[in-house]
């Protein structure tokens, strides 16, 4: 009788640790999915921010404000590379800086040549955000 | 009166297909008969991507008709195109690789296939009539 209550106990402590660790782990993986879900958004709005400043039709182009900008982008996008726990994130990390790259090098063409129009600035905006919706699953 | 109601109606159906009215306007302009063919099969795919079940299938034909209409009225220009086109290329690979074997083949003709043919044959149609 002693034993069987004392196998009980061991049981449902068993039990009972298997459940705490199970809801810390699905708690945990929540809160990382969120703070992952806000990195992607703060890429998002700095390239939508980098593309406000600098397609702009008739603004004089300044290669070095540019130049900054990108290399701010670039270490932004890798930080965020480096610092993603979700390993089957960062393909997809990696697509939204190749975004970001053919942006950057499709804009210094454009803008340095004075060839943006309003329609390419809200077109790139809206490519931008469709990517970024997508590699959010949205 | 009935003829008010006609016009009221005439009006609002264009406002809806306007931008389909603009690009099928200036492809059915066409008078030579392999490149007439080529803007039918291109109207008749798009058409057929406009009317998909898929949300993303729909919305790739929508930016796409957007964009030649854009590029015809000289919003944005054939550099610009292009780089439209690599963009929705990119970001359709991904959806077409997450289909299922059987529904990539219909996946990709009615996406990459059309911005295939709208980059060979219906942009320098487009540019030549600018």
């Amino acid at each position: 009788m002693n034993s069987n209550t004392a196998r009980n106990f061991v049981l449902r402590n068993l039990l009972l640790c298997a459940a705490a660790i199970a809801i810390t782990s699905c708690g945990t993986a929540t809160f990382s999915k969120t703070g992952s879900d806000a990195q992607i958004e703060s890429l998002r709005n700095f390239e939508l921010a980098f593309i406000d400043e600098f397609a702009v039709p008739g603004k004089r182009f300044n290669a070095t404000a540019f130049d900054v900008k990108v290399n701010e982008g670039n270490a932004k996008f890798q930080q965020v590379i480096t610092n993603e726990k979700f390993t089957a994130r960062r393909p997809v990390l990696v697509d939204l800086k190749g975004q970001f790259d053919a942006d950057a090098t499709h804009l210094r063409s454009k803008a340095s040549r004075g060839k943006v129009t309003p329609a390419l600035a809200g077109e790139m905006k809206k490519d931008v955000n469709k990517v970024y919706d997508h590699a959010l699953g949205r | 009166m009935p003829s008010a109601g006609k016009t009221k109606h005439r009006k609002s159906s264009r406002k809806t297909s306007r931008k389909s009215s603009a690009l099928d306007s200036a492809l059915d302009q066409v008078t030579d008969e392999s490149v007439a063919a080529s803007m039918k099969e291109f109207q008749d795919l798009l058409a057929q991507a406009k009317g998909d079940t898929s949300e993303l299938i729909r919305q790739n034909a929508q930016e796409l008709e957007e964009r030649l209409v854009l590029l015809k009225k000289r919003k944005i220009d054939k550099e610009d195109f292009d780089f439209f086109l690599e963009n929705q290329k990119r970001d359709l690979r991904v959806f077409i690789d997450s289909q299922p074997a059987q529904s990539q083949e219909r996946a990709e003709k009615l996406t990459l296939h059309i911005l295939e043919i709208a980059a060979t044959k219906v942009v320098p149609v487009l540019i030549m009539m600018i």
